[in-house]
């Protein structure tokens, strides 16, 4: 009996030991992987880049078929070249590449919706967000108040609004290092691109004339 | 066949698990010599917590071990000789299995770390970190194959013998959260100080809570790390707090500097092709050099300056067609002051109407 059941354990058995052997190599592999170096200079590089790119994309006086317009349409080229830099592997970045789509997807439902309803929709859940924040204010509310947090900081982090905690604490990790990547290469690149002008505007005369 | 009350249920489960078991020994078999080893009156401790007659527990050791020792011949004199005077080891597989049925694999990974922080105990705690470091990647594992069938009754045993051992370890920093269910084990065991793990073991849904929470407060730790001035706080509310308050500045900040760039971008003539291709040459040569001096920035733009540039911007892997739209960007960010100073009425009349196109 012992034999009959040894030697279909001892053939899993390698096997097993195998595929844990691939398993653990692969997994500590995809454990080094994982996250990114959001504070290495080469990061902050290949966004800089990227994101001179996608300004020169970015249309300011004709924005015809999106809505933002100005600032905001920078920001939101720069939070998706992040997102873009972010390769995807994150909930956040993925939220931001796919917002977009989803946002044209919204217009076109609420163009087929009648205007009333959408309009009534729209104000509502706005205020009803509204109504939500102050109520949360009051304690009597929503007493567990490490929930509450929680659930504010989901929203801050984008993509992360329904996920439990130990995805957005995760999520908030990672955002907060690109976040701070972005905030570096931005300002950078404010820097050159408006020192030089400033600089110009007061600076001392040619000296090749 | 009958061992406990609460894992009556499972003893249905066990022969396959014995298996499963023997196949999970087999790659433990240093921390089980070591195990062996270990002092042993943990180990008569052991088997009254189990409230299994020692006969069982060697049974329970013989059945998984003799499978074992077929396979594997090397293994079977240290095993069968040592187990037999020694009680503790068939306590230890039988925890195992025990274990397995409270498996629970999200959270392993920060149970290994916080496992091998507190090792403060008996030498158990030695074996349990030398088990653990066989199976420190097993966690990661654990994580993400819940829903195979084949691995998950092997992974679950090293995730349980985890959990035990760390609640082993974890009882003389965790005497707090022990009390609670200290008086739980009071009613089953006579032993207190270490078998408050014991009694969580017995309960699935505080083993699950642990793990849920060790993974919290471990992703925690790391985000105290990232955000300045959190280490400090004590406290989930307040860090959470200092967090919730740092994304929202790091927001605020990214807004503000978008809306620096949106006010210095349409300056930039971003139509470079056209430009570049017609009077690009031109425009480097013979206008630049009486404007680029006062500018920091223009200072990269002629050929002869472009190492300077590069320092500035630090851009070192780019390759050349990136540059040459970065300096045609550059040379277009004077427009306002050089039209002052321009020469060539010919270049500020392209450059205006030239401004919004985009090209690239």
């Amino acid at each position: 009996m012992a034999s009959v059941i040894s030697n279909p354990v001892g053939n899993m058995n390698s096997d097993r030991i195998k595929r844990k052997k691939k398993r653990k190599s692969l997994i500590k592999e995809s454990q080094q992987n994982q996250s990114q170096n959001w504070k290495s200079e080469a990061q902050q590089q290949i966004y800089s880049s990227k994101l001179i790119q996608a300004l020169s994309q970015v249309s300011l006086n004709s924005p015809s078929p999106s809505a933002p317009r100005g600032g905001r349409a920078v920001r939101e080229a720069a939070d998706r070249v992040l997102a873009v830099a972010a390769k995807g592997r994150t909930r956040w970045s993925r939220a931001i590449l796919t917002s977009r789509i989803k946002l044209k997807f919204r217009k076109r439902k609420r163009a087929r919706a009648s205007p009333a309803v959408t309009a009534a929709l729209v104000t509502g859940s706005n205020r009803a967000k509204k109504s939500r924040v102050s109520i949360l204010r009051l304690k009597s509310k929503s007493l567990p108040a490490v929930q509450r947090k929680v659930k504010v900081l989901g929203g801050l982090v984008p993509g992360c609004r329904k996920q439990p905690l130990p995805v957005i604490l995760e999520e908030a990790t990672d955002y907060i290092a690109a976040l701070e990547m972005q905030v570096r290469a931005m300002s950078a690149l404010a820097e050159l691109l408006s020192g030089g002008s400033a600089g110009s505007s007061s600076s001392a005369p040619p000296p090749s004339s | 066949m009958e061992r406990i009350d609460g894992t009556g249920a499972r003893s249905v489960q066990k022969t396959p698990e014995e298996e499963a078991t023997a196949l999970e020994s087999i790659q433990f078999t240093d921390e089980i010599h070591r195990l062996i080893s270990a002092p042993s009156d943990n180990a008569s401790s052991f088997t009254a917590l189990l409230e299994m007659p020692p006969t069982q527990a060697v049974e329970l050791l013989h059945s998984p071990e003799s499978a074992n020792l077929i396979s594997n011949d090397t293994f079977k004199p240290p095993h069968m000789e040592d187990f037999k005077g020694r009680l503790h080891f068939p306590t230890n597989i039988a925890l195992v299995e025990r274990a397995a049925r409270f498996s629970v694999f999200a959270g392993e990974g920060s149970n290994n770390t916080n496992i091998e922080k507190n090792s403060v105990e008996t030498a158990l705690n030695d074996s349990s970190a030398n088990l653990k470091k066989a199976v420190k990647s097993e966690p990661a594992e654990t994580e993400s194959s819940q829903p195979l069938v084949s691995d998950p009754t092997v992974e679950t045993k090293s995730a349980k013998r985890k959990e035990r051992e760390k609640k082993a370890k974890g009882s003389a920093k965790k005497s707090k959260t022990a009390a609670n269910e200290s008086s739980d084990d009071a009613e089953k065991l006579p032993y207190v100080h270490v078998r408050a793990r014991r009694g969580q073991a017995t309960d699935s849904h505080s083993l699950a809570e642990r793990a849920r929470r060790e993974k919290i407060n471990a992703r925690m730790k790391l985000l105290q790390e990232l955000v300045p001035g959190c280490s400090k706080i004590s406290g989930t509310a307040l860090v959470l707090d200092e967090i919730i308050n740092h994304v929202q500045s790091l927001q605020r900040q990214v807004e503000f500097l978008s809306m620096r760039l949106a006010a210095v971008n349409p300056r930039i003539d971003f139509s470079f092709d056209s430009i570049l291709t017609a009077e690009g040459a031109s425009l480097m040569d013979s206008n630049f050099p009486s404007i680029v001096t006062p500018l920091m920035w223009p200072e990269a733009q002629v050929s002869g300056n472009r190492q300077p540039y590069q320092q500035q911007w630090h851009f070192d892997t780019l390759q050349q067609q990136v540059w040459g739209r970065e300096e045609v960007c550059h040379n277009y960010i004077t427009p306002e002051n050089s039209l002052l100073s321009y020469d060539s009425s010919a270049n500020s009349a392209t450059l205006h109407p030239n401004q919004l196109k985009m090209e690239l």
